[in-house]
């Protein structure tokens, strides 16, 4: 049976980390050999050996009693232990036809060529002794593993291997691996074993070689030499930068990069906070004061202590911040803007920075659409709005005041124009038939903000009831109260969870004395004008409501309570139950596709955005509409491809971009102080329901900005650089600078980083 | 040879106290703590001169004529760190120069063999930092029980687990009445590098005595270095406090009594059964409590008081 | 310069004092002391001495003691200190750094027995112990041999072709305690005779580098070598530092060996330390009755002077060597060296070994007599023969 060892000496190489087990390696050879009567050496060569260095370890077998104690310069075959240490010096005195045995999932057929006049068996010992949890994750003992290899490879028996292994005091795991590994052996064969020049015997010591004849001396000044050792030659796994898409960017309707903004707050650069911001919008100070904040709902903070107050900073940034805004360069094209809501303002605006001429056509005589007329001054003061306007009117935007836009209108604009905007929002307002028809006791929300935004209106000593659970609903019922009113009732058919108004919105309308009542429909306004009573001039018929099964909307339906009728006293019925768009401007069998030209029979690119197309309702959606429009008509017009979908800007050498939204189960949130979130000073609830000014006060500086977790994108916070234990991560400006020939792959970079931004990948 | 005399010390810079292509093994937390001090040097505009007895810490230094470390650095017997430190500090002294004398001491050379040596500098008070990385073990020698092995932990001479305490060395320095005695985690680096910039403010012996997590011997993974010495804070099994004069106390981190298992359970090291959680608990406690106590009664006051 | 009657001792702690003081102008000077019988007058001495750029550091043990000395001399300074007996064999470990850290330290040490059982008399055990270790060793038989010879081991080892500490060794108490007449040369002179300490390799900021880590065996062995070669200069540099000695202080503080009637001597006697003291006196007696006798004095252990030795032997038929030391199992260490040193070049010569006042045993006149008969007597060597104290 013992070809190769019959009355000679065998002598095998192993080459491998340290850690890895390399001389238990030789030794389980060496007892394999000595348990069937052979004569055994099993040896390492010993320094100063840290696990993941290179190492080697011998062992010899003979028939004869062994009389050598030298090491062994000519091997006969040679054991890899590590994939990564396969190269030239492996084969250093290797006797031509000896076998070499690599753990790796190669073939060994991907080595012939390479090795060309030995024998090659390969097995992969690594997953083996993963599998059967030797060793650590980063350094597996795949010993056990390539000693049943081996025992294939020598034409010896499993079974004596297995002895061997059970003889040094391995158990279970450690033989099933050398059993898999026995099977799973693959060798394969040099077409002929020719005769070949041996290579030249290299230094199997890898000891000190001083150049000249006598080494280096205290007394003449040696010590400082920098070290010689590429220990990234060590790693099985090597740290790389990623980085993946922060919830808040994910979810923000404008399109901010919300994350970037927070980042340059947190550092104290609110001019650069805003500049990050008027990339995408051109409303900071308005966001800051009216955004619903998806962001803050997505916010993976709240996992912790509590969401960032994105809304706020954004303010904080509009109001302190400086940022010029440019064109871009100039162009001839001519754009057509209908309507100067958000949506129009913001396409505008982006136009105008990309250099187109742009024309607003506005139907009244103020610019700001909803923003000046449907949100009450108290949560949006004028001066911001103009503050804001400004800066986009600043670009050389036009504006055509007292220019209501019909059918024949639009067609003129298409054929005037390289490109028409319609942005003229939802103009149809949704009624509710209360029986009474048009009584003046009934009004819409939209009219009666707008009526109060122009001091047409007061409602002193009335009992108001506002039907809705929207922004506008809240935005009415208080503005009641400042308008004189006695009581101001909010009904809604649904309950708390399903109002779509903005949380901090209820919660203050609460504060300032609105009461909000759920589960009520209105059936019919009872006028009831001579029988005046404490609770007003009317009555309004309301039903309860239960909620049933979900609707289209995901919402739960709310279902009437049969014979739960019952009356509200009431002054004035307010109506904010939704709006929907105005499509008589367009040729009969016009469609509106968002983020798409309009299909129809208009030639020029025609878009419909902002809530006319997405009916989203807010400042943030129209925002996020407006710009891709833009950069929609940019793309058409010049046939090119510029993304208009948020684009994270990164500071830094990113390796891998993940296309994915980091979740709070990614980050390490232990790491992470818990700090509960600033909201601003607000005037108390008695004070502010006597008055339009502003509520909030807004945060005084931009701490809140360091709570941002900076979710998947690198802050700079430096602690891989802090952790890492050889110094071989550095930060180099924006820039994460690993030095891979001496990273020897430890992961510490990985497992310290808050934010997922530093992974391993295999080598 | 010409001299140099006069030539102010070239400032340590983070590059230069523990250069890349050192040998420590991967994961390594003695890494970290020399990549922490160089960093807190170059910030002081300070720098150092090692007195490293056997151990990992002059084995990273590589072969003899290179070396890993970018300030001059002596390996001295086991037994001899504080004292051949001494000697240094004194000529540095004698000749008013500028740079710390730093030894860097594993816990074998610290808690055991050099005991004697420390104790004697510590009581002249001379003019040295001295800083334990402790890793709990003789790691160099392939990890052998010291007096700083805590209970239960397996080691190559404790094969059934370690059945003592280990040795409270804090106490012991804190005794010697020198000027500053405090622990450090590298799980904790502004903590850190501000007990190191107070070490160099002071003059006189300094201790510090660093957890340091050492995958090899603790038998655990690599990228989980940090991880366990902050584990080990958290959870009240090392705590982070100062000493001043053996007179004055000041806790820096409130442990949250993480579960301790938390700790132990990563590292293979310890294995169940042979950690009685109950006693480590108590035992924690009990350490933490007289802390607090001396914390309470004898306070540090600061400048600003 | 002054002559005083002061002890061994005394002599010694006062040519370490100012042979540090002489390097007020460099790097200064220090010393880690510790005490032990009967050394400890010296670091006493040391420990009282007004340096103007020194300092003394009382340690906790020898071990540390030479640890401070080396930590000082690494620093650049010019760095001693003092032991004896187990407080050398304590020191051991850190004696053995000094020599292969190339750091010119000078040891004084004061012989005695090795313990247990505990004995405080005169033996060379303790020293002759250090035998492998690369250190220049003299052995000194008078309190101003002493003197003399610690300043001169300063210049011997501080030059840079050499760059090896010495230790200079005299017998307890009969040297050590034994106050004599004695020449103590002022600071001035002093100061001419050990120019300022230069370390080539002492430990600098601006070149930092890293002395004892790991080595591989080329280089180690190389460092050996080294050393090797440092020792192989020593008779050369020896012979300018004790021409230079004669200059600045009018005196010869002797070779590495001295002889006495070598030049045409049947019978040479081979002793070191006192017992030589005593030999010359009998061989003076005996040469002025015409006999031809002659002593060779071994002043220098290491490196040990074979060419001197030889050629002071050119003329002998028959030696005998006095040694106050026995290696177990084997005998004199000074006769096994000399033996070796005759190995090949004069293998007519009948070498006798007497092992003779060990452990403080005084080493009398009649002894001599008796030793100088058994040789003549002689026709073979025999192995070491044990005198009895008497």
């Amino acid at each position: 049976m013992l070809e190769l060892a019959k009355n000679t000496m065998v002598e095998i190489r192993i080459h491998g980390r340290g850690g890895q087990g390399g001389v238990t390696l030789a030794k389980l050879i060496a007892t394999s050999r000595f348990l069937q009567g052979q004569s055994v050496q099993a040896f390492g060569l010993y320094a100063a050996e840290r696990s993941g260095a290179p190492i080697q370890a011998f062992c010899r077998y003979a028939d004869d009693t062994i009389h050598n104690r030298n090491l062994i310069y000519e091997p006969d075959h040679v054991i890899v232990l590590d994939p990564t240490l396969v190269g030239p010096g492996i084969t250093g005195g290797l006797k031509p036809g000896g076998w070499i045995l690599i753990n790796t999932p190669a073939s060994p057929d991907t080595f012939q060529e390479q090795f060309s006049s030995n024998r090659l068996a390969t097995v992969d010992a690594t997953s083996i002794a993963r599998r059967n949890k030797l060793g650590t994750r980063t350094v597996p003992i795949v010993n056990t593993a390539l000693a049943g290899a081996a025992v294939r490879m020598l034409e010896f028996n499993l079974e004596e291997m297995q002895a061997a292994i059970e003889h040094l005091g391995f158990t279970g795991p450690n033989l099933a691996a050398a059993k898999e590994a026995y099977d799973q052996l693959r060798t394969s064969e040099p077409a002929e074993l020719q005769a070949v020049t041996r290579s030249k015997s290299v230094s199997s010591t890898g000891l000190y070689h001083a150049d000249e004849e006598r080494g280096p001396s205290f007394v003449e000044g040696a010590g400082g030499g920098l070290p010689g050792i590429e220990t990234g030659l060590w790693a099985t796994e090597q740290p790389h930068r990623q980085q993946f898409i922060p919830p808040c960017n994910h979810v923000c309707p404008a399109g901010n990069d919300v994350q970037g903004f927070l980042q340059a707050l947190a550092n104290d650069d609110v001019d650069n906070a805003l500049a990050v911001i008027v990339r995408t919008s051109p409303f900071p100070s308005i966001c800051g004061r009216v955004c619903p904040a998806p962001c803050m709902a997505s916010c993976n903070r709240v996992e912790l202590d509590g969401a960032v107050n994105v809304r706020q900073l954004e303010r904080y940034a509009g109001d302190h911040g400086r940022a010029t805004v440019e064109p871009l360069n100039e162009r001839d094209e001519h754009v057509a803007v209908v309507g100067s809501g958000p949506a129009g303002l913001t396409a505008a605006y982006h136009l105008a920075r990309l250099g187109y001429y742009v024309t607003i056509y506005e139907q009244g005589w103020e610019i700001g659409g909803l923003l000046r007329t449907g949100i009450p001054g108290y949560r949006l003061p004028a001066d911001v709005l103009d503050r804001e306007i400004g800066r986009i009117l600043s670009l050389g935007v036009d504006v055509e005041f007292g220019e209501p836009i019909d059918r024949n209108r639009m067609l003129e604009l298409a054929q005037s124009h390289d490109a028409v905007l319609v942005a003229t929002g939802l103009q149809e307002l949704q009624a509710l038939r209360l029986g009474v028809g048009d009584a003046e006791a009934v009004e819409q929300g939209i009219d009666f903000l707008d009526r109060s935004h122009r001091g047409e209106v007061r409602v002193d000593g009335e009992h108001v009831v506002v039907v809705g659970g929207g922004n506008t609903a809240m935005d009415a019922a208080r503005s009641a109260l400042r308008l004189g009113a006695t009581s101001s009732r909010v009904i809604y058919r649904r309950t708390r969870r399903e109002m779509p108004a903005i949380e901090e919105e209820i919660e203050e309308a609460l504060e300032e004395g609105v009461v909000i009542d759920f589960l009520i429909q209105p059936i019919t306004l009872q006028l009831n004008e001579r029988d005046a009573s404490n609770e007003g001039r009317h009555r309004v018929v309301c039903r309860h409501m239960e909620l049933g099964e979900p609707d289209e909307s995901g919402r739960r339906r709310p279902v009437e309570m049969a014979g739960s009728d019952f009356e509200i006293g009431c002054d004035r019925v307010i109506l904010a139950l939704g709006q929907s768009p105005d499509l008589s401007v367009f040729p009969e069998g016009t469609e509106v596709r968002q983020d798409q030209k309009l299909l129809g029979l208009l030639e020029t690119p025609v878009y419909a955005i902002g809530d006319f197309a997405t009916r989203d309702g807010t400042v943030a959606g129209a925002i996020g509409s407006g710009r891709r429009s833009a950069f929609h008509i940019h793309n058409t017009l010049n046939d090119i491809d510029v993304p208009a979908t948020r684009q994270n800007e990164s500071s830094g050498n990113v390796e891998v971009w993940r296309d994915e939204v980091i979740q709070s189960e990614s980050l390490k949130l232990h790491l992470f102080e818990r700090r509960l979130p600033s909201k601003g000073v607000a005037v108390p609830p008695e004070a502010r329901r006597a008055t339009f000014d502003e509520i909030h006060a807004g945060l005084t500086d931009p701490r809140e900005a360091k709570r941002c977790l900076s979710c998947g994108v690198c802050n700079e916070c430096d602690l891989c650089v802090t952790f890492c234990p050889e110094g071989v991560l550095k930060r180099v400006g924006h820039d994460l600078v690993f030095d891979y020939p001496h990273c020897k792959g430890c992961g510490i970079c990985v497992t310290e980083c808050p934010r997922n931004v530093v992974f391993m990948s295999h080598l | 040879m010409p001299t140099l005399e006069g030539v102010p010390p070239i400032p340590c810079t983070e590059e230069c106290l523990l250069r890349p292509g050192n040998t420590n093994c991967g994961g390594c937390g003695m890494g970290v703590g020399l990549t922490m001090l160089g960093r807190a040097l170059a910030e002081a505009g300070d720098t150092c001169t090692l007195a490293i007895p056997a151990c990992c810490g002059i084995v990273t230094a590589g072969a003899f004529p290179t070396t890993s470390y970018g300030v001059p650095t002596v390996a001295t017997t086991f037994a001899s760190a504080a004292a051949v430190a001494a000697g240094i500090a004194t000529i540095r002294d004698l000749n008013e120069e500028r740079g710390q004398v730093i030894c860097w001491a594993g816990d074998g050379g610290t808690y055991d063999i050099g005991i004697a040596t420390l104790s004697a500098a510590a009581e002249r008070n001379e003019n040295i930092i001295y800083i334990c990385y402790d890793n709990e073990i003789y790691g160099n020698t392939g990890g052998q029980r010291s007096s700083a092995t805590p209970p239960g932990a397996r080691t190559t001479t404790t094969p059934g687990g370690k059945s003592e305490d280990k040795k409270d060395i804090m106490a012991i320095m804190a005794a010697h009445q020198i000027p500053y005695a405090a622990t450090l985690s590298i799980a904790h680096p502004e903590d850190f590098a501000r007990k190191l910039r107070t070490a160099f403010s002071i003059s006189g012996t300094r201790f510090l005595l660093m957890h340091s997590p050492c995958p090899t011997g603790w038998k655990s993974e690599p990228a989980d270095s940090v991880e366990l010495v902050r584990l080990a804070v958290a959870s009240g099994l090392f705590s982070l406090y100062e000493v001043w004069n053996g007179r004055a106390w000041r806790i820096n981190v409130e442990p949250d009594w993480t579960d301790p298992m938390e700790y132990f359970k990563r590292q293979r090291r310890f294995r169940d059964g042979e950690i009685d959680l109950q006693a480590t608990e108590r035992a924690s406690r009990d350490r933490f409590q007289r802390l607090e106590v001396l914390a309470r009664e004898f306070p540090y006051k600061t400048k600003e008081g | 310069m002054s002559i005083e009657v002061v002890s061994g001792n005394h002599a010694a702690g006062y040519a370490l004092s100012v042979a540090g003081e002489a390097n007020r102008g460099a790097r200064g000077a220090s010393c880690g002391i510790y005490p032990i019988t009967p050394q400890t007058e010296i670091v006493e001495y040391v420990a009282s001495f007004p340096f103007h750029k020194s300092r003394v550091v009382p340690v906790e043990s020898e071990h540390s003691a030479m640890a401070v000395s080396i930590g000082a001399s690494l620093a650049g300074a010019r760095a001693f200190t003092a032991s004896s007996s187990n407080g050398i064999a304590y020191m051991v470990e850190n004696i053995m750094v000094a020599g292969y850290y190339r750091l010119p330290i000078v040891m004084v040490a004061v012989n005695r027995t090795l313990g247990p059982p505990w004995n405080i008399w005169a033996d060379q055990g303790d020293t002759l112990m250090l035998r492998d270790f690369p250190w220049i060793q003299f052995y000194c038989e008078s309190n101003q041999e002493v003197l003399d010879t610690t300043l001169l081991a300063f210049r011997l080892a501080e030059d840079h072709r050499i760059l090896l500490p010495a230790l200079v060794a005299m017998d307890a108490f009969i040297v050590s305690h034994t106050q004599a007449e004695t020449v103590l040369p002022d600071q001035p002179t002093v100061d001419r005779y050990l120019p300022e300490l230069d370390l080539p390799h002492r430990l600098r900021h601006e070149d930092p580098k890293t002395l004892g880590g790991l080595v591989w065996p080329e280089v180690a062995m190389s460092l050996r070598q080294e050393i090797d070669e440092a020792m192989g200069r020593v008779d050369e540099v020896l012979a300018e530092c004790r021409t230079a000695f004669v200059d600045v202080f009018d005196r010869d503080p002797g070779g590495a060996v001295e002889t006495l009637g070598t030049e045409d001597a049947e019978i040479v006697i081979i002793a070191s330390s006192s017992i030589a003291t005593t030999v010359r006196e009998i061989v003076k007696q005996r040469r002025r009755a015409g006999e031809k006798i002659g002593l060779v004095k071994i002043k220098m252990f290491r490196p040990f002077p074979e060419q001197a030795l030889r050629e002071a032997c050119r003329t002998a038929r028959k030696v005998a060597i006095l040694d106050r030391n026995y290696a177990a199992g084997v005998g004199g260490v000074f006769w096994q060296e000399t033996k070796a040193a005759f190995q090949g070049h004069r293998d007519d010569l009948l070498v006798q070994n007497y092992l003779t006042g060990l452990c403080g045993g005084d080493v009398t006149p009649a002894m001599v007599e008796e030793i100088i008969a058994d040789v003549i007597a002689r026709s073979a060597e025999t192995k070491p023969v044990w005198m009895a104290t008497q």
